[in-house]
Order: structure tokens, then C-alpha cells, then sequence
């Protein structure tokens, strides 16, 4: 454990709690019939006791996080360069619309907690037609941000009530600007991590800032080497119970989009290995390498029906590969990285604890030859004492 | 008026990319440069955010020729580009071709004018003709 300080670090999962003091760092498997607050006390309740409020720092990427619908003009820009922002901003769940095939999305069901409408530089007008205000009126949204043209800010604005204007997400010279948008999506996730119920709760025990997980996690990279010997370009892995987070050193991409981060964050929402342990398996039936991964793996596909830490270490072997199959030319997604060019891969959350190096580095061999068909081997780094977490927390 | 222009494919002839730009300028013409290996549904997408009038392709190594079959196909994707004065310049084929052969060739492609080894300025001069004729109509 690096952590030198009094203080302790408690990170929310969807599936697992981690507790980090200057002594241990412990995890414990959620009890879902119980309130957040009340599970922690029952298991580390002591520990939690005898710090003052002041030094407990908590993070949190349970339930969920903001529920995002974006609407834009292009696929290029001005979806890919909002999809960009809203993923640094720590959001999981983005749907996109391109607004010129409007008519043909279905309207969700479900209550959008935040619409952002995007589409052309400033001098371009009349981006929008009443085909968008006919869709928002059928949706149930709670917020709604247009980034788009400062020409057609007003006129949308007149329409639509409540509507939130900031700059917009592209320059004159088709460049991203991340600021505001981010800035205003940071504080809605963390206004939405707040506001839960279950979070708020959390508020009897530390008297800090509750972030969210993947913001932490994010701010830590740059100092990643202060705790492992990375090299660049690497991509971070964390696998959990109901998503797959990457965020991947901005070296991997060929991009149109220029920003001042250093690395950038891409989540995969159904691929998890608890909540979205079904989708995992549907993903991974539907794929045409798995059954040959099974067969290295010495299993065969009956392993999806067990209950067992032999079945639960396959799943995670089965999520790496998917995501690596997902981020690779293999399939056309929303990016893909170069990754000939990487040199490290970082493991974080539970599969740390499940999995071992070897068996890591075996998933990860299996994709280079069979996806790839290259001998290439990035060498493979495991967190498993939540340093980067620890780091991220500790540095805010 | 507004002009999206850069090299198509995976071309890296950034020299004539930035000379072409420098004329439309010169020119009079806003222009949009997405500069070299710019693929074409980038070209399509920026003409939609920008709201260009133009959209200026160049090649210098014959990569247009692979992707000028795609071109067609991928704006009819589109649903507001019908007015969007497609033009394409440069070296248009691998090894050696004649104009003749090559500029029905492009222009069954979706292009409206075509370039093939035709000096800068002569081809910027049939631009703004092209533009003067269709304002006419």
C-alpha cells in the first residue's frame, strides 16, 4: 500500500467496495439488499469509526452515472467530437443521433437525464429544423445543452424551454473545444452522484467531495510512472461489474480530434462481469474467435452456466478479449486504437484480484496472433493494490 | 464562398495541399483544409458542418482512383449535399493516363470538374467558371 497519510479511501463500485487505509487496502463484494452506507458500516464500520470526517475520501461509479443522448449533424465531428467530451467527463451510457436520419431513432422509454445537441461552426445557420423539436418533444429528458452554432443558439432557445447554451464543441477551423461542455457535464455526473440516494448517505462519513471513479482514475494517469514502470503508449483496462473502462494514451489514435488532454476514456456499457454478465456472454457467443479462445482455454461453452471463481476468471478472460476485439480494426467502433504501437498494458479493479499475469498475458497473446496475426507482446502491468485509484484520490 | 479541400486517401502530398490553399484564399474563398489522408466521409462531414459550397479533392499519387468509386454511393448518404460543387484535381491515375480517358471517368464518378495533371491556377480559373455558369441558371 503506498498511501503514507492518515487518511482513508473508499472507492463505490457497482459490484465491489474498496476500502484503503496507510495500513491495508480491502474488498468487499457488495450486499445488494442493503443501503450503501449501511453495507460499509456493517463490514468496515470500525475502521471507518476512527478516522475524522475530514480525512475519508470517497469515490463512486455506482448506479450507473448520467444516462446521455446526443444529437449532432456529423459523425466526424460534431457526434465523434461531443461522444469525446462526454467520455472524458466520466459519462458511461451515451446514445447518439444523427439528427439528418432523425426521423428513423426510436424515441427511448426512458427518462435521457441529459440531450446535447451539436452540429456546425458559428458562421453556418439553420442547422436545425422542426424535424428536432418534433423528436425532444416525444423524449423525456431532464437537462438539454446545445454546443452547436452561436448563430442558431437563439433560435433553438426560443423553442425549447430550459435549454442550456455554452460555447460551441467546434472551431471555425473544425477543431475541438472540450471546456465548457465538460465542465458543465463534470458537475451535472457529480450533481447526479449527489443527489442518489444511497451517495448522499455517504455524506455522514467524509466531510470531502464525492468524485466520480473514472474522473479519479483519469487524473492519475499522468502520474501513473510515480507507482509502475509504464511505457508509452499504454492503455489502462478497468474491467468491472457492469461496464469496461478504457482510457488509452492519445499516441494510439489517428484522429481528427486535437485536444490538450493526454489520454483519453472510452467505456463499453454492457460488458462487465457481474450486472452485464449476460450481455458479456451474448457479445462473446456472437463472436467468431471465442469458441477457439474457449478451446485454448481448455473449457468449452457450458462454463457460461457456472457459478464458480473458474467461471468467473473466464468471463474476465473472455472481456478482455472482446474489448481488445472491439478497439481493433477487427470492429469498426467508435475508435480504433493502434495497437501494434503499444507497449503496456495496465490491469485495474476486481480482475486484479482474480486473474494472474500469465493469464492475462496468455488472453492477450491469443488476440495479437489471432486477430492481428502479430508476435507483438506489450508488457502487462496489474494495479492490484488500486494505486492508480489511490493516486488519483490522494491527488485531488 | 465556402471551400472544404485536402488530399484523399493515404497521401501525404502536403505541399500541394498547402499551395492549394493559399490560392483559394488568394482567391477570395473561405476555406476549410483537412489537409493530407483525409478519408471521404470526412470531406462529406466537414461540407455539412461548415456549410460548404465547394468541396476540392486533391491526389498526387492515384489514391482517387480507389476512392473516387466510393464517392457517388456515399453522397447519395446525405441528404443535403445536392447543391455541393464537387471537384477533384491532381495526379489522377497510377502510371500514366490521358485526360481523355480519365475525366468521363471522374465525372461518372459524381465529380463536376476534373483536373488530371492540369496546372493550379488553370484549374481554380474553371472553378469560379463553373460557379459564374451555375449562378447564371
Amino acid at each position: 500500500m503506498s498511501q503514507q497519510d492518515n487518511t482513508l479511501l473508499i472507492d463505490v463500485g457497482s459490484t465491489y467496495f474498496k476500502v484503503s487505509n496507510q495500513d491495508s487496502i480491502e474488498q468487499y463484494f457488495r450486499d445488494f439488499n442493503k443501503d450503501i452506507l449501511d453495507d460499509l458500516l456493517h463490514r468496515c464500520g470500525d475502521t471507518i469509526q476512527s478516522f475524522d470526517k475530514d480525512d475519508v475520501y470517497i469515490c463512486s461509479s455506482a448506479n450507473g452515472g448520467l444516462n446521455t443522448l446526443i444529437i449532432g449533424v456529423s459523425n466526424t465531428y460534431s457526434l465523434k467530437y461531443a461522444t469525446n467530451i462526454a467520455f472524458n467527463s466520466g459519462i458511461n451510457i451515451i446514445d447518439t443521433i444523427l439528427y439528418q436520419n432523425i426521423e428513423e431513432y426510436s424515441v427511448p422509454s426512458d427518462l435521457v437525464d441529459v440531450v446535447i445537441i451539436v452540429g456546425g461552426i458559428d458562421s453556418c445557420t439553420g442547422m436545425f429544423t422542426d424535424n428536432l423539436y418534433s423528436y425532444l418533444a416525444k423524449l423525456s429528458y431532464s437537462n438539454i445543452v446545445f454546443v452547436g452554432s452561436e448563430q442558431d443558439a437563439p433560435i433553438i432557445k426560443e423553442k425549447i424551454s430550459n435549454l442550456v447554451i455554452l460555447p460551441n464543441v467546434i472551431d471555425n477551423k473544425l477543431h475541438i473545444v472540450e471546456d465548457y461542455l465538460k465542465e458543465y457535464l463534470t458537475n451535472l455526473y457529480q450533481q447526479d452522484i449527489e443527489g442518489k440516494e444511497d451517495i448522499k448517505n455517504l455524506y455522514d462519513i467524509t466531510a470531502n467531495r464525492i468524485y466520480p471513479t473514472p474522473y479519479i482514475v483519469n487524473k492519475a494517469l499522468p502520474e501513473i510512472d510515480a507507482r509502475y514502470s509504464v511505457v508509452n503508449p499504454f492503455i489502462l483496462l478497468d474491467i468491472g461489474g457492469a461496464t469496461t473502462d478504457i482510457h488509452y494514451s492519445k499516441d494510439l489514435v489517428d484522429e481528427n480530434i486535437v485536444t490538450k488532454n493526454e489520454f483519453d476514456r472510452l467505456v463499453f456499457k454492457k460488458l462487465g462481469v457481474f450486472k452485464s454478465k449476460q450481455s458479456l456472454i451474448f457479445t462473446a457467443k456472437n463472436n467468431e474467435f471465442v469458441y477457439e479462445l474457449l478451446m485454448h482455454l481448455k473449457v468449452t461453452e457450458n462454463i457460461f452456466n457456472e457459478q464458480s471463481q473458474k467461471a468467473t476468471k473466464i468471463l474476465m478472460q473472455l472481456a478482455i478479449f472482446l474489448v481488445l476485439c472491439k478497439i481493433s480494426h477487427y470492429k469498426k467502433a467508435y475508435i480504433n486504437l493502434k495497437l501494434l504501437t503499444i507497449n503496456s498494458f495496465v490491469l485495474t479493479g476486481g480482475i486484479t484480484k482474480v486473474l494472474t499475469k500469465e493469464e492475462i498475458e496468455n488472453i492477450i497473446a491469443f488476440f495479437y496472433k489471432k486477430i492481428l496475426t502479430s508476435g507483438h507482446r506489450p508488457v502487462v502491468v496489474l494495479d492490484s493494490n488500486y494505486d492508480i485509484w489511490t493516486l488519483g484520490l490522494k491527488g485531488d | 464562398m465556402k471551400v472544404v479541400t485536402g488530399v484523399v486517401g493515404n497521401d501525404i502530398h502536403v505541399v500541394a495541399n498547402r499551395l492549394i490553399d493559399l490560392s483559394l484564399r488568394a482567391r477570395g474563398f473561405e476555406v476549410f483544409n483537412l489537409g493530407v489522408n483525409t478519408y471521404l466521409e470526412e470531406f462529406f462531414d466537414a461540407a455539412v458542418e461548415t456549410g460548404a459550397e465547394i468541396l476540392l479533392i486533391s491526389s498526387l499519387n492515384g489514391e482517387a482512383e480507389g476512392w473516387g468509386r466510393e464517392v457517388k454511393l456515399l453522397k447519395a448518404k446525405y441528404k443535403d449535399l445536392d447543391n455541393l460543387i464537387m471537384m477533384i484535381g491532381g495526379n489522377l491515375v497510377v502510371g500514366s493516363g490521358s485526360a481523355e480517358d480519365i475525366v468521363p471517368k471522374y465525372k461518372n464518378y459524381g465529380f463536376d470538374l476534373v483536373c488530371h495533371q492540369v496546372d493550379l491556377n488553370t484549374g481554380l480559373d474553371s472553378l469560379e467558371e463553373f460557379i459564374q455558369q451555375r449562378n447564371k441558371k
